[in-house]
């Protein structure tokens, strides 16, 4: 489970985060919407750790992120808007190090990260250096990355922004089989359709203030199967 | 609209919120450890050199020591040149960081001069000795000669500067194959396109951490990035350190030679470890259950390798002497490569992400302690310790770390 209260982050004069507070149990993907510049980023990046709060606190699936990080850090998932990674390895070296870094047997990374790279249709060019990739292969590697160790928490930040069809798919299929495993997931967009189709409940942020949560229930049945659109792409693309 | 070569506003505009921005993200305890480090570096130069400029002016009369001023700050104006010009250089091949220059409306010359001023700014480290050098010669020689020089000096170093930069472009450019298009846009967009590497090898599959950073860190060092130089230069320098004792010259000289190389060699040791640093990308990194205890003990594996090595060498090459020299030397020679080696670590890791920052640090402490040792001996090695322990206090910091802006 994550728990965020009372989440504080100023940058300079500007309020990023004002008193956030919200929750997302085991088995739920909560999406995050606002507009650019509502905080959405600031509140996932406050969230894993990577700047510290003003005031507040996050608990990642019991830990206090404040108090033991490293543990936080094992039991989450982060990825990033804008992913960087070490330009002159391979996705495959990329994963190893993460597989590594986080304690996984040799043989469950390697399964893990070859299952990953397929799903995600990387598996092709990942042991090219991660420099020749394109911003939507940078993407699909951060997911693969956040996602390698199956984690209790998930935080994704305009994950699949830049995905191909075939591979948001993928991923948001990843994304609910991770969830009915129990995963909780906090998924940042400023698309509302995606939220649509893939979350349980929503958050919208305004001016760094948590404005409104909505449940499912608040949109209505949640559109099913593929769009037109995606049917047509899907065909082209299985075709060759 | 403003035509693409009439912006030269705006590009003045741009310098000057650059400066302001980059004064404002050095922290203010930095500000003033640098400046302390600044003041103590130009006052042991003003030290140095005062006694010589008033033995001159002294003897053969204060013209005499105005001749010797002009040739000091013309050395520390040729040096700023070249400091410049080395740096445009790397600006000019390395491309990528440049390239969204390239989506503007922007006339190539105008961004030539702005790339050049950027690279100019490297110069201005020469004007901590030149000013130290003009403080030296007060009283010695007339206010009005002091302040030509003064003048004269800046002057010098902006020209010196210019030919620096100018001479980088001109060799970046004689490189460049025939094309259509501008001169500055070929090259930057060329610079993106080199060094593509073939597939690389399969990864090793590891449980353990250290073993997982150790193996980074050697393919890091072994492919094109940043850490490839001083990894070269490290590994060349103590080899040099090692072959010294095989030269036909005096063992006094030849163990100082060889001390002096240790200690170059420690310090590229140390630099190829801050370049790993910066090769670490924050969010990735970040991201992930690394303690500062796994990173530190990763890093600190290749300082006590390193030291090792270098010791095992100089054991084998330093055979011709006596076994008390030779092991107070080899102590010597393995402690200053540790302390060196780990405080490269240590700026590495408490100033992550600002790896300009921590080597800028490294690099005026190693200065300070060995201008320390040349005034007192052996002085240099408290000032390095108190470093070492200076920084070890602060490693708990990595986790309040964040990423800002150099």
């Amino acid at each position: 489970m994550l728990r965020v209260e009372g989440l504080t982050r100023r940058y300079g004069d500007l309020l990023a985060l004002d008193r956030v507070s919200l929750e997302v149990r085991p088995g739920e993907i909560v999406g995050l919407l606002g507009a650019n510049g509502a905080g959405k980023s600031t509140l996932l990046r406050t969230a894993a750790g990577l700047q510290a709060p003003d005031a507040g606190s996050v608990t990642v699936a019991g830990v206090d992120l404040a108090r033991d990080p490293r543990e936080a850090a094992r039991r989450l998932g982060y990825a990033a808007e804008e992913p960087s990674f070490y330009d002159e390895l391979s996705a495959d070296e990329h994963l190893a190090f993460v597989s590594a870094v986080r304690g996984l047997a040799p043989e469950d990374g390697r399964a893990h990260a070859r299952r990953l790279l397929e799903l995600l249709e990387l598996a092709g060019r990942a042991d090219e250096p991660v420099r020749r990739f394109s911003h939507g292969m940078c993407k699909k590697l951060s997911f693969a990355a956040a996602v390698l160790h199956e984690p209790p928490v998930l935080l994704c930040d305009e994950a699949l922004e830049g995905f191909d069809v075939a591979a948001a798919l993928a991923a948001k299929q990843e994304l609910r089989r991770l969830a009915a495993a129990g995963c909780a997931v906090l998924f940042a967009s400023h698309i509302t359709e995606t939220v649509e189709r893939l979350c349980d409940r929503a958050v919208i942020l305004h001016r760094g203030r948590n404005a409104r949560t909505l449940d499912r229930m608040a949109w209505g049945a949640p559109a099913t199967g593929l769009s037109p659109l995606e049917r047509e792409f899907l065909a082209v693309a299985r075709s060759t | 609209m403003p035509r693409p070569d009439d912006c030269s506003a705006a590009f003045r505009a741009l310098r000057r919120a650059l400066l302001s921005r980059r004064l404002a993200a050095v922290g203010g305890l930095l500000r003033v450890e640098l400046l302390a480090i600044g003041a103590l570096t130009g006052a042991f130069i003003a030290w140095q050199a005062r006694l010589p400029l008033d033995h001159l002016a002294h003897d053969a009369g204060p013209w005499a020591a105005v001749r010797a001023l002009a040739l000091l700050l013309g050395a520390c104006a040729l040096a700023g040149g070249v400091l410049a010009g080395a740096r445009h250089r790397r600006r000019l091949a390395g491309g990528a960081p440049e390239l969204p220059w390239l989506a503007l409306p922007v006339a190539a010359t105008a961004l030539a001069r702005h790339l050049a001023w950027e690279s100019g700014l490297h110069a201005l480290w020469t004007a901590v000795p030149a000013v130290a050098l003009l403080a030296a010669a007060l009283g010695l020689v007339p206010a009005w000669a002091l302040a030509l020089l003064a003048a004269g000096a800046a002057a010098a170093l902006a020209g010196c500067a210019r030919l620096g930069c100018a001479l980088a472009w001109a060799l970046a450019v004689r490189r460049l194959p025939e094309g259509p298009g501008e001169p500055l846009r070929r090259l930057l967009s060329a610079a993106m396109l080199r060094g593509r590497a073939a597939r690389l090898p399969t990864p090793r599959w590891t449980g353990s951490t250290w073993r997982a950073l150790l193996d980074k860190d050697l393919r890091l060092s072994w492919r094109p990035t940043p850490a490839r130089g001083p990894a070269v230069t490290w590994l060349a320098i103590t080899v040099l350190a090692a072959a010294v004792w095989l030269a036909p010259v005096e063992r006094p000289l030849a163990g100082m030679l060889s001390a002096a190389l240790v200690l170059a060699a420690a310090a590229a040791l140390g630099d190829w470890l801050l370049a790993l640093a910066c090769c670490d990308p924050f969010a990735a990194l970040r991201g992930l259950p690394l303690g500062p205890r796994a990173v530190w003990g990763a890093r600190a594996t290749w300082v006590a390798a390193g030291a090792l090595a270098t010791a095992a060498l100089l054991a084998l090459a330093a055979r011709g002497l006596d076994s008390g020299a030779r092991a107070t030397f080899l102590v010597w020679c393995a402690g200053a490569t540790l302390a060196v080696g780990l405080l490269a670590v240590h700026y590495g890791m408490t100033l992550f992400p600002r790896g300009a920052a921590a080597r800028r640090l490294f690099g005026l402490m190693l200065g300070l302690a060995l201008a320390a040792s040349l005034m007192i001996p052996l002085f240099g090695w408290l000032v390095l310790l108190a470093a070492l322990v200076h920084s070890a206090r602060r490693l708990p910091r990595w986790w309040r770390l964040e990423e800002r802006e150099c």
